[in-house]
């Protein structure tokens, strides 16, 4: 008896302890209200960099279980477009130094919009599909990668924020509304017929590329913007 | 390139490698159907003749229409002819077929701004082949060929930047041509995103940094001028890999994405090698930069200097323990390892007297040669005995039985015996030359006494009124009636009142040897009884004393031994003497035998006491005597009087009666009882009849151990 009283004890002050330790964390915010930690504009960076990096890291090991579980035959690409072909993102250096801070925030930003609904109709649709074993670990993956993207989006626009307020960069960014570039239903784009395990595996080939376009994107704009040591 | 001249025109194969036939006129005219080769020239076929040549030429091309026509097929003919001659060395060693199928080996970006692709031919199929290499990209249809084959060398397309796009899928194909035909490659996607592989770092640099006299290396390069880090374009991050020269393995370090590392824990006057290499986020590792070459200064010059101040302040410390030891190892020996007391009887396992099972005890007792037939080393049976004196006439004639053996002899060998009870030759107060000729008259008579005992002990009885003791050890060795000899020792008083008057000076001259008899019960641990046989002349008059030897290795004395027969004290742990009755004679100065009775132990109590019983004459055995009486006591040696005579007293503890008196077998008969049990914790006592009037005799011994000279105190009624 005694045991199980030490047990409960020990289990309620360790969840003390966790809601203490969430509780002592600050918010970040970029404008600096009260309670909240200040961050430094590298810090900005450096924590959006890294959240992008994860979700693209994330997204890769997602696409390559498709493909080693689905396609081990390795099948060519093939005709495959993806529904963010509208934006007009830069191919090479040149093209993405070209661009300018501004627009290329403006990209990120809605390279990031277009994905938000996708990736939660995906993990909903992997959780709904009972054929495949693997789907459960696979779909929590497709959830996590789903909030990512919602949180680097916040994120960026956070930033984008308090570069505005430095001043480093221009008050040209606007949110332009993704639906004029991007099919209103992502989900259709890809479906063919029925939204299945290939139009899975289509989906996350293409939200691979773009994490990983995101991702440069910022590491080009933290260098343009702050060149230092990383860069 | 061949050409056949022909005067009419010229026919050009373009299938033939562009074989030109044609009308030519030769120089001599004699055949003008003269049809010959001449290898083609780069240069232009010769100019027509002049003029006239050309009149001619025509005049002869005029007839031509039917000569050439002929010609033609002629010229087909010998075209073919010539053809196959020509394609037979070829056909002789190969075989022309389309060329085998080329693959695409790998596809490497250095910075990701440009590509090149490399690719195996195949077989060429024996003929000259050509590769080509064409791409698509991706959701477009527009094939391109590749722009530059030569930059980076052999079978390889480099991609510039203009060509190059990043994140667009690539699909590019490989086709090998020779003049039979040819083949295409498997297609490769490729995304330039992914393969990338930069080149290694540059300007690598080691130094040793110090550190409060402990040297540190700090390691620093450049990423590979190709790579546009510096844009973020492309990140990389480095390893390094250190080893000391002489080593073979290399400890590596992931420096991530910074561009300088420190290295501490170095070996003093070490020298270290560095490499270092790169490696983009999603791509492959460069290969390892040039090897850089770094000495560590000396930084503990002392090291061997301690170490041997080390070796020789602890050889030094070793060397005075060492010393203290061997000073003090005595008493270290004493104090780690203390000497155990152990048993001294020969022959008696403690281990099998734990086990409780007294028969293998006392079985291991049995020695196999006992008792030695042969002249056997009387020091090795060594028994310690209650001596008592014995005057030189009342001695008894004892038959030497196999068993007999000098104890005498014994306790002067058992000098380094501690615990043993010296009660005769050993002791100082004894007369030893007694004792030595006690030892030498055993000797002596030790072969003789090979007979049969129990007649012997008969007729001495008969004879003398001797007093056996009645021995049995582990198997009662009774004969029907017989006595079985050990040798009893005692001799009436008279015997020893007639003694030389060196027996009379003291207490501790006096000797008496008792034999002891090692008689066990059999429901004790230790000790038993056995009934004393009775001989048939059991109306020996004589009592005497007996005194018990120890249980381990009965002693048995010469029938004829003089007066001094030692007893000794056998150092067991139980040592019982068994009593035997002893009649005293009349008086104490008179010799006459008396009647022996003999008294046998019922039974050893927890104090170690053995409590007697007489065996009556008709009661050979105790369980016939129902009316034996139970737990009598002898416990006390009161002294010795006057006329050497061991005054032996009851136990208190016990009744108060002497169950000899209860049986008035023979009348009235002067019994002593004796009995002394002898333990080691137990000094040995005796009881005395109370009837028996030297009892007012008190002499000493009280605590009962009787050290040298035991009297045995013969009832003197």
């Amino acid at each position: 008896m005694r045991r199980v009283w030490f047990a409960v004890l020990a289990l309620v002050y360790l969840e003390h302890l966790e809601l203490s330790m969430k509780v002592g964390t600050a918010p970040i915010c970029a404008y600096g209200q009260a309670g909240c930690h200040i961050l430094s504009l590298a810090d900005f960076f450096d924590r959006v960099i890294q959240q992008s990096s994860r979700m693209h890291g994330i997204s890769s090991d997602l696409h390559s279980e498709f493909e080693q579980y689905f396609f081990p035959s390795k099948n060519s690409i093939g005709k495959r477009k993806c529904h963010t072909y509208g934006i007009l993102t830069p191919d090479d250096k040149e093209n993405a130094q070209r661009l300018g801070r501004e627009e290329l925030t403006e990209v990120i930003l809605r390279l990031l919009e277009a994905w938000g609904d996708p990736l939660s109709q995906l993990y909903w649709s992997m959780s709904q599909d009972q054929n495949q074993d693997f789907n459960h670990y696979s779909s929590n993956k497709a959830l996590e990668i789903s909030d990512m993207v919602h949180e680097l989006r916040d994120g960026v626009e956070k930033m984008a924020e308090k570069m505005k307020l430095l001043g480093v960069l221009g008050n040209t960014v606007s949110y332009i509304s993704p639906e004029s570039l991007v099919p209103s239903s992502a989900l259709s784009f890809y479906k063919q017929g029925e939204f299945n395990s290939l139009d899975h595996h289509d989906l996350l080939y293409c939200f691979r590329r773009d994490s990983n376009k995101v991702k440069n994107y910022l590491q080009i704009l933290k260098c343009t913007t702050l060149p230092g040591l990383d860069c | 390139m061949l050409r056949f001249h022909r005067l009419s025109g010229r026919v050009s194969f373009p299938g033939t490698a562009g074989a030109h036939v044609s009308c030519h006129q030769g120089s001599d005219t004699k055949s003008p159907s003269l049809l010959f080769w001449e290898p083609a020239e780069e240069s232009p076929p010769p100019p027509p003749a002049p003029r006239h040549g050309l009149r001619q030429l025509i005049t002869h091309c005029q007839l031509l229409p039917r000569l050439c026509g002929a010609m033609m097929k002629k010229a087909v003919e010998v075209i073919l002819l010539l053809f196959l001659l020509v394609s037979m060395p070829h056909a002789k060693g190969t075989r022309h077929s389309p060329p085998g199928k080329p693959t695409l080996t790998r596809c490497r970006s250095p910075e990701k701004e440009t590509f090149t692709c490399w690719w195996e031919p195949g077989s060429d199929g024996g003929l000259p082949t050509t590769h080509a290499l064409y791409y698509r990209k991706e959701n477009s249809e527009t094939v391109y060929e590749c722009p530059d084959y030569r930059t980076a060398g052999e079978n390889s397309c480099f991609f510039n930047k203009n060509n190059t796009s990043i994140w667009v899928n690539y699909n590019i194909t490989v086709v090998a041509t020779n003049t039979l035909g040819s083949t295409f490659s498997d297609p490769m996607d490729i995304d330039v995103m992914y393969i990338v592989k930069p080149n290694p770092p540059e300007r690598l640099a080691v130094t040793v940094m110090e550190d409060k006299s402990w040297p540190f290396l700090r390691v620093s390069w450049e990423p590979p001028h190709k790579a546009d880090t510096r844009s973020g374009w492309i990140t990389l991050m480095y390893e390094i890999r250190v080893k000391l020269e002489q080593e073979n393995k290399w400890e590596m370090h992931l420096a991530g994405q910074q561009k300088m590392f420190n290295i501490f824990s170095l070996r003093s006057g070490g020298s270290y090698l560095v490499q270092v290499r790169c490696k983009p986020d999603h791509g492959f590792w460069s290969e390892w930069s040039s090897t850089s070459y770094i000495e560590v200064p000396d930084y503990f010059p002392r090291e061997k200097s301690v170490w041997i101040l080390i070796t020789v302040f602890s050889a030094f410390i070793l060397v005075i323990l060492i010393w203290l030891l061997h000073m003090n190892s005595h008493s270290l020996k004493h104090c780690i390892l203390p000497p155990v007391p152990g048993p001294k009887i020969k022959g008696f396992d403690k281990q099998l007297l734990k086990n409780g099972k007294s028969e293998e005890i006392f079985s291991a007792l049995m020695v196999p040669d006992f008792p030695p037939t042969t002249s056997s080393n009387f020091e090795d049976l060594l028994v310690e005995y209650l001596e008592v004196y014995i005057p030189e006439g009342q001695e008894l004639m004892l038959q030497e039985s196999k068993d007999l053996h000098d104890g005498c002899l014994k306790s002067e060998s058992s000098t380094s015996d501690s615990d043993s009870g010296r009660g005769s030759c050993d002791s100082h107060t004894l007369l030893i030359d007694n004792c030595g000729e006690a030892k030498e008259e055993e000797r002596q008579q030790d072969q003789e006494r090979m007979g049969v005992e129990a007649q012997r002990h008969q007729k001495d009885w008969e004879e003398k009124g001797l007093n056996y003791a009645h021995e049995d050890i582990v198997s009662p060795d009774m004969s029907s009636g017989r006595v079985k000899t050990w040798p009893s020792v005692f001799s009436p008083l008279p015997q020893y009142s007639s003694n030389p008057p060196d027996q009379q000076s003291s207490l501790e001259m006096a000797k008496q040897h008792y034999l002891s008899d090692s008689l066990f019960l059999p429901d004790s641990s230790s000790t038993y009884l056995t009934q004393p046989g009775h001989s048939t002349r059991e109306s020996l008059e004589p009592s005497y004393c007996e005194f018990r030897l120890s249980n381990k290795q009965p002693h048995q004395l010469h029938p004829q031994m003089q007066a001094h027969q030692q007893l000794h004290m056998a150092h067991s742990d139980v040592n019982i003497s068994s009593i035997g009755c002893k009649q005293a004679p009349a008086g104490l100065q008179s010799p006459d035998l008396r009647s022996t009775q003999y008294v046998e132990v019922q039974k050893v109590n927890k104090e170690d006491m053995v409590l007697l019983q007489p065996v009556g004459k008709g009661c050979r055995h105790i369980e016939l005597c129902p009316q034996m009486p139970q737990g009598d006591n002898y416990s006390k040696v009161k002294g010795v009087n006057s006329d050497n005579i061991l005054l032996l007293q009851r136990g208190v503890m016990e009744e108060d009666r002497c169950p000899c008196e209860d049986q008035e077998i023979n009348g009235a008969r002067e019994h002593s009882h004796t009995a002394s049990t002898v333990t080691t914790t137990q000094k040995p006592t005796a009881c005395i009849h109370t009837a028996m009037p030297v009892q007012d005799e008190m002499v000493l011994a009280v605590n009962g151990y009787v050290d040298t000279a035991i009297m045995c105190t013969l009832p003197t009624y």
